[in-house]
């Protein structure tokens, strides 16, 4: 083996490979580096009873090499990395839908290379396997233009298709992978295969896709499901050949509803292709192109509008001028009458003109279909309310900017500009108050004896002592760091930012000056006990971590806490020691000051060794992972 | 259009364009009416003022079509009140409110005037939806912090933002969506499988915009005016390039 290598625990170049044996061994530790070199030629060894076989073992294309065998699953229990074993479910995944697809093995290929990409770009977390993989075999349908549909691939899985049309689009827009739109022409041959057409099968589709093409041309298709128009047009390419396919034989092979159909044949009759004969559809190509059925609707609908609005508007005139007339009549008699009485009529004329203006717009509002949200608009307060509604004009500058001034007006205020009347009107009396109390109660009596029971329970835990529990940490980009104000906190932030080291607890090195300084000074009486803290479980762990060597390193995540507690006891009675001889030559001030710096020496010996770890861990490649996760699991 | 002189189809097409200002121009009060009232502090440049609708102009228009109409159709507002609240109190005090804690943490409590849906959750926090344009949805919060302040809450009225407004606009020519998608496959996705329209996905401003072959076109997403305003400024050309004629 080359000479430039390195001893993984080492680091010493001193390396002996013997080829005859077949291993590296670091003549500076002994470890054994590897035992299965891989040689370049072909050896055959002879078996017991004569047979020979080939010397070695099989590396698959994909492996990435190293950690096939024992020897070089030096981290990870298993066998296989990770990764490799990842990309090789994805393939079975896939491989288990391109069978059922009976999609051939470059469509199998590709969507196995849209996963790779996925998986290395990190879009495979937090999606389920199954889309995943569904997603990349779709897109790869595309890509090749066979004639599958969304729908086929969720028939074939049982999941929802929008669900997996989010997970593909996703895939396609964060691949950059430019999809062809779907060309409906694909799937004739698809369906007309499956409608037993006998000898005329090719017939039919030539017809079929000669009316998709027309259709095409005509916009029809745009907007549409391709399954759908294939039917129309498979419905009529069968009629003409004399084949009595009903529209639900036709529904039954495209998967789309009978309404669909039919509104596909009513969109196709409405263009001038429909008129033509057989003979002459199959021969004459009208140059003029329809515009899309959706468009011509739209338009239809707005002359209707118009039509319409002519009407209402002269209605509204001759309402307005009843309203003016109603107006007069008030200010008429208010002249002549007592004040009481004109008040009471004020308020009957105004109820009157309420009535016949939401009459009025409510006219408009039938007549104007598309629209019945608009339907509250027309139930405004009259009069002096909308004096009162109207915002002050400070308020009317809504700007997407923090209005901090108009906001502290606000408070100021105290929405005096808002009608109280009417906000009354939703506030409850008592006796209703009462009412709606006990029966949301008696409603949601369960969901309270449950949450009465969540917070008894966490009310428990507490007391026991119990950590509450922390949630599950997500992967988020750390926001970029600003200037720091001291130097202790640019250093903090820098191991924050780099993370030397996964394997590194940084709560512990950061309560190094605070926590241990307290706790060392209780641990001199605790010692003796059995339980020890939690901050100082996590310290020692960290010393525990830097003594195992580079033997013991693997067996450390085998054996986990165990181990680590025969460590402690020699560790802490160290610590003791220490703490005792500081005790006798100092006062108590000067000994918590000092101390922490005597802690802080090993863990910066620490971190240093564990960054050599963690260097040549990641010349091996990612197999860091199982322990890393033990190690973690251990902190808590 | 056949029929009406070529003037004054011009104008209907304009109201067509939004019928929100129709609905609320027979008002019997118009000068009192609130939402005509306000309109100078947004910027509108049509005729009939509407605060719901935006005037575009665009470059490049052909002759006969003056103008865009973009109609807002919902704007969702959020404000902090700097309190907590006790949500059962809420609800059993008020006849406009529904809570189901078991489905949803917050309090769903609405109003008529302006017609609007507020959650109302523990922590003070408010969000309004469901009105027309950015005055209502503040006129809306403002109502249901009152009705809060009413039951006896200490309330503060803080942090008032518009975080989304959805429009809609009618460009009145078909598109060539498959074209479009060709052209623009980093922006746009459009699977007729999953649905009708292309989905753009404009960078600046960052909207996201829903484009029919029928030539409508919705907005969302947008916080302002102005970036939705923007936002078919950018896409009109592009459109008008794919129509299909």
């Amino acid at each position: 083996m080359s000479s430039g290598r390195k001893c993984k625990n080492c680091g010493s170049a001193d390396i002996e490979v013997d080829s005859a044996r077949g291993d590296a061994v670091c003549t500076n530790c002994g470890s054994v580096l590897e035992d299965n070199i891989i040689v370049a030629e072909v050896q055959y060894e002879e078996g017991t009873h004569g047979t020979s076989t080939a010397i070695g073992q099989f590396v698959s294309a994909d492996s990435k090499g190293g950690s096939t065998k024992f020897g070089a699953s030096f981290h990870v229990g298993g066998g296989l990395e990770s990764r490799e074993l990842t990309l090789r479910k994805a393939r079975n995944g896939i491989s288990l839908i391109g069978n059922q697809l009976k999609l051939n093995q470059h469509c199998i290929d590709t969507a196995c290379s849209f996963f790779k990409m996925a998986l290395s770009r990190n879009l495979t977390r937090g999606r389920k396997n199954t889309h995943i993989h569904a997603a990349c075999v779709y897109l790869s349908c595309r890509t090749e233009g066979t004639a599958h549909l969304l729908i086929d691939i969720s028939d074939v899985l049982q999941i929802c298709c929008y669900e997996l049309g989010r997970t593909y689009l996703k895939l396609s827009q964060a691949l950059c992978i430019n999809v062809p739109s779907v060309d409906p022409c694909l799937y004739i041959l698809r369906f007309a295969s499956k409608l037993e057409f006998g000898t005329k099968t090719q017939q039919v589709t030539n017809t079929a896709l000669r009316l998709v093409q027309r259709m095409k041309r005509d916009s029809i298709h745009s907007g549409r499901r391709p399954s759908g128009l294939c039917g129309a047009a498979l419905l009529i390419a069968s009629r003409l050949h004399e084949f009595n396919r009903s529209i639900g034989d036709i529904v039954k092979v495209v998967k789309v509803h009978e309404s669909t159909m039919r509104k596909r044949l009513i969109e196709f009759g409405d263009t001038p292709s429909s008129a033509l004969t057989l003979e002459e559809f199959m021969t004459v190509d009208l140059e003029e192109e329809q515009d899309p059925p959706s468009f011509k609707v739209a338009r239809k609908k707005d002359k209707e509008r118009l039509q319409k609005l002519m009407e209402e508007e002269a209605d509204t005139f001759s309402d307005l001028q009843k309203q003016i007339e109603c107006q007069l009549d008030q200010t008429k008699r208010r002249v002549g009458l007592p004040k009481s009485l004109r008040k009471l009529e004020e308020s009957e004329v105004q109820k009157f003109i309420h009535e016949s203006t939401m009459t009025a717009i409510n006219q408009i509002i039938e007549e104007c279909e598309d629209d019945p949200d608009y339907v509250h608009s027309g139930t405004k307060e009259l009069g002096p309310n909308m004096e009162s509604i109207g915002l002050p004009t400070s308020l009317q500058d809504t700007t997407n900017a923090p209005q901090t001034q108009e906001n502290e007006m606000n408070i100021d205020l105290n929405f005096d500009d808002i009608d109280d009347e009417e906000l009354d009107s939703y506030i409850m009396t008592e006796p209703e108050f009462e009412i709606k109390k006990n029966l949301w109660h008696e409603i949601n009596a369960e969901y309270l004896q449950k949450q009465k029971e969540k917070e008894e329970l966490l009310k428990k835990e507490k007391e026991e002592g119990k950590p509450e529990k922390k949630p599950r940490k997500r992967p988020t980009k750390r926001a970029r760091i600003g200037p720091a104000n001291s130097a202790g906190e640019a250093i903090e932030k820098i191991i924050q930012e780099k993370k030397i080291s996964s394997k590194i607890n940084y709560e512990v090195l950061k309560n190094l000056n605070t926590a241990i300084t307290t706790n060392t000074n209780e641990t001199v009486k605790v010692v003796d006990q059995a339980s020890i803290e939690k901050p100082r479980e996590d310290f020692i762990l960290e010393l525990v971590t830097k003594k195992a060597s580079k033997s013991t390193k693997s067996k450390l995540k085998d054996v986990g806490l165990p181990f680590i507690e025969s460590e402690q006891v020699k560790k802490e009675q160290d610590t003791k020691e220490q703490q005792e001889s500081y005790v006798e030559q100092e006062d108590g001030e000067d000994y918590f000051e000092e101390d922490p710096d005597k802690h802080e020496e090993p863990i910066g010996e620490i971190s240093v060794l564990q960054m050599l770890r963690q260097h040549h861990e990641n010349e091996i490649g990612e197999d860091g992972y199982g322990y890393d996760e033990n190690y973690e699991e251990d902190d808590y | 259009m056949d029929g009406p002189s070529k003037e004054s189809d011009v104008n209907l097409k304009s109201i067509l364009n939004s019928p929100v200002k129709y609905l609320s121009a027979p008002g019997p009060t118009p000068e009192k009416n609130p939402t005509t009232f306000n309109i100078p502090a947004i910027d509108l440049s049509c005729s009939k003022p509407n605060p719901s609708v935006i005037t575009v102009i665009i470059p490049g228009v052909v002759s006969g079509e003056p103008h865009t109409n973009i109609t807002l159709q919902n704007c969702v507002a959020t404000v902090d009140l700097f309190t907590t609240l006790d949500l059962t109190l809420i609800n059993a005090r008020t006849r406009n409110t529904e809570y189901n804690p078991t489905r949803f943490h917050g309090v769903v409590m609405r109003i008529r005037e302006p017609r609007a849906t507020a959650l109302i959750f523990k922590s003070g926090k408010i969000v309004c939806t469901g009105t027309r344009n950015e005055h209502d949805a503040l006129l809306a919060s403002k109502k249901f912090a009152r009705i809060i302040q009413k039951l006896g809450f200490d309330i503060k009225f803080a942090n008032f933002k518009i975080q989304n407004l959805v429009a809609t606009c009618d460009l009145r020519f078909p598109i060539k969506l498959e074209n479009l998608n060709h052209m623009h496959g980093q922006f746009s996705s459009y699977e007729p499988e999953l649905f009708a329209g292309l989905v753009y996905r404009m960078i600046k401003p960052r909207i996201v915009l829903l484009i029919f072959v029928n030539g409508k076109i919705v907005f969302t997403g947008g916080k302002t005016r102005d970036e939705i305003k923007e936002a078919l400024e950018n896409i009109y050309p592009i459109l008008r390039s794919f129509r299909k004629s």
